[in-house]
């Protein structure tokens, strides 16, 4: 009867046993730590109403005259969180549990009948255990509202850089208009993902002739940026009433993402994956050389965008410090590494044409681009959750 | 120091019933063996209890709650059946036995020696956590103006050894009975212990929250039977029972009883039915 299948289904129980044994333990604090419950015929008095999250170690001594139990019960008093049972008179036993933020009940049942007595008990946020928690939300919070202010500050700058570019243009100061472009545009390429999320701005504000569709009206940056280099042959240059018109267009239409982005605001995997797009934007637009295509002013936005990506990880970095050490050092060096590759190209307050770039500095420059996108895809998985 | 008394009482009958009539029957059969093997378990499941409730009051870490009610009930229900599989075997012996054929079913009884030793230990185990716990806080316990902390752990051991004396005396009292009656009597006396401590088991698991439903009483008797009073003792000792019954053990306890009850008469009717047949080819 007793054969090789009840002696595995006893072993079966044994490894449950040991399994159980490892993953059910729980810290043993000292007593001084704990707080006191007397148990008496018809009283329970416990030291404290509330204690913070975490391990919770109740010392309950038995001062009547009948056997008691004591029980941490849930919010709805039925569930049972921790109970001693057991507790005869004059004897002291512990009751160790862990228990998140809440309300919850203590209850001593002296002569082990009935609900028991009982009293409230508060559970309150920890200062110690799940401190990380709660500080990772402060260190979120932190990094979200910064830079909903740098996108503010960014699109205040381009709002105001903006009239001045437009009020040169619409005069015929085309050599002004022309230095003021890439600087102005800067602004606009640091907070690109915010301004694309705008689906009716952005086509207007911000569309290359190449990606114009049929029947669509070309409008912004890249009509103006053609009109101001214009191309040798096959060229019609834009009459002062359509520079005025255009120009105008472009002030409001700046306006109208000045106003929106006021009172935006932001979440932590809003940031790592605007920070991730605005390198692909590099990677396809500006180390290609296709984003200004008469200007060839491409590295002013290629650095508008590096800055961007940078100034999202380092609103994220303390939050990130604290779950990916490894991660955030790698992001830190590829982000040098690429700026000083960077500043070789630069030329007084901007830098050389895209045309004047060698096909191996080029390379270069979408090598170092690909070395911080791939860490820095990851970085959403890092600062979610 | 009385309730101290009652409390090991209680866990010790738990533990202690089972393995006596089990250690009385195999003492009847002549099975000495078996019953040497048994006392290892139990041997070794106080031993192992004693070092748990010490680590766990004095060690670093303590276990859950919920997984000291896990683990107890847990081993209530594999108790239940190891007991379970023990009646059928007793009936089986009991039945060859009767019939004077000694010799041939010492070989058709090979290998329950493993087990006997689980038996034993799963037995004194279940409650012995608890007890080792409860008996690690007597000593623990400062003294205070009524009691001191060795008068509590001896109040304690002296139930627990009161208990042992007890099941020893209904073994004994059992052990002057003839075969086929000893086990009429003790296999009907298991199963009804054994339903209690399966319905037990599934109080402990509800407890843990395994499973729901701690709330939902089918009967509540606690002021009629108070589990301090020694009656509320015995009965909660020798049978598991408890004054406020959910109604998951309540089922339990009927599902086990009717089942095993039924197996059990069938099998008692099929050997007095045998025992008949032999007396009229013999006359």
């Amino acid at each position: 009867m007793f054969t090789s299948s009840t002696s595995r289904s006893a072993l079966a129980v044994v490894v449950l046993g040991g399994v159980l044994l490892l993953t059910a333990c729980e810290p043993n604090q000292q007593p001084d730590e704990a707080i006191t419950v007397s148990s008496t015929d018809d009283k329970c008095e416990v030291s404290a109403q509330e204690a913070p999250a975490g391990t919770l170690k109740f010392d309950v001594t038995n001062e009547g005259t009948k056997v008691t139990e004591f029980y941490l019960l849930g919010e709805d008093g039925l569930r049972i969180i921790g109970e001693v049972e057991n507790i005869a008179p004059g004897l002291n036993r512990s009751l160790t549990v862990t228990a998140p933020e809440g309300s919850y009940f203590t209850a001593c049942k002296p002569g082990m009948i009935g609900d028991g007595i009982r009293n409230d008990f508060t559970v309150t946020k920890s200062e110690g255990g799940t401190e990380a928690v709660a500080e990772d939300s402060k260190l979120a919070e932190q990094a979200t509202t910064q830079y909903a202010s740098y996108v503010k500050d960014q699109t205040e700058q381009l709002q105001s850089g903006t009239k001045k570019f437009a009020q040169a243009y619409s005069h015929g100061d085309d050599d002004k208009a022309r230095r003021l472009y890439a600087e102005v545009r800067m602004h606009w390429e640091r907070i690109e993902p915010v301004a694309e999320s705008f689906g009716d701005l952005d086509p207007k504000l911000d569309l290359r002739e190449a990606d114009l569709e049929e029947g669509q009206e070309w409008t912004g940056w890249h009509l103006l940026e053609k009109d101001l280099w214009p191309p040798k042959d096959d060229y019609d240059a834009l009459n002062d009433a359509d520079r005025q018109k255009y120009s105008d267009l472009l002030v409001s239409d700046t306006k109208i993402l000045y106003d929106r982005t006021r009172d935006m605001s932001f979440t932590p995997d809003q940031l790592s994956n605007g920070a991730k797009e605005l390198l692909d934007e590099v990677a396809t637009g500006k180390v290609t050389g296709e984003e200004e295509a008469w200007s060839h002013t491409d590295l002013w936005d290629f650095q508008a965008n590096v800055d961007g990506a940078r100034i999202a990880y380092e609103d994220l970095q303390p939050l990130l410090a604290t779950r990916d050490k490894e991660l955030d050092s790698t992001l830190e060096n590829r982000f040098d590494d690429l700026q000083k590759l960077l500043d070789q190209h630069r030329d007084g307050d901007g830098f050389v044409l895209y045309t004047e770039l060698s096909k191996d500095e080029i390379k270069e420059l979408a090598d170092s681009v690909n070395a911080l996108s791939e860490p820095l895809s990851t970085l959403t998985d890092k600062v979610v959750g | 120091m009385f309730q101290t008394f009652l409390i090991g009482l209680r866990e010790g009958l738990e533990a202690a019933l089972i393995v006596s009539i089990l250690i009385g029957y195999l003492a009847k059969i002549g099975r000495t063996r078996e019953v040497r093997a048994m006392w290892l378990g139990i041997a070794a499941a106080i031993l192992i209890a004693l070092a748990f409730g010490a680590l766990l009051t004095f060690g670093p870490s303590t276990l859950t709650f919920e997984a000291q009610e896990f683990i107890g009930g847990s081993l209530s229900i594999i108790a239940v059946g190891f007991v379970t599989l023990m009646i059928f075997w007793m009936a089986r012996t009991s039945k060859n036995l009767s019939g004077e054929l000694r010799a041939a079913t010492d070989k058709a009884l090979d290998g329950p020696l493993f087990g006997l030793v689980a038996l034993g230990a799963i037995s004194v185990g279940r409650e012995g956590l608890e007890t080792a716990l409860f008996l690690w806080a007597a000593t623990r316990a400062s003294a205070s103006d009524s009691t001191s902390a060795l008068g509590l752990t001896a109040a304690a051991v002296a139930g627990i050894l009161i208990a042992v004396l007890l099941a020893w005396l209904i073994s004994k009292g059992l052990l002057r009975l003839n075969l086929s009656v000893f086990f009429r009597w003790t296999g009907a006396f298991l199963i009804i212990v054994a339903a209690g401590v399966l319905a037990y088991g599934f109080h402990d698991l509800q407890e843990a929250g395994v499973i729901p439903g701690l709330h939902s009483l089918a009967f509540d008797m606690s002021q009629a039977i108070p589990p301090t009073s020694w009656y509320g003792v015995l009965l909660k000792g020798v049978f598991n029972f408890s004054p406020a019954t959910t109604w998951v053990e309540f089922t339990a306890w009927w599902s086990y009883v009717i089942i095993v009850g039924t197996l059990f008469v069938r099998n008692l009717r099929a050997s007095t039915d045998q025992s008949s047949q032999k007396v009229s080819v013999r006359r």
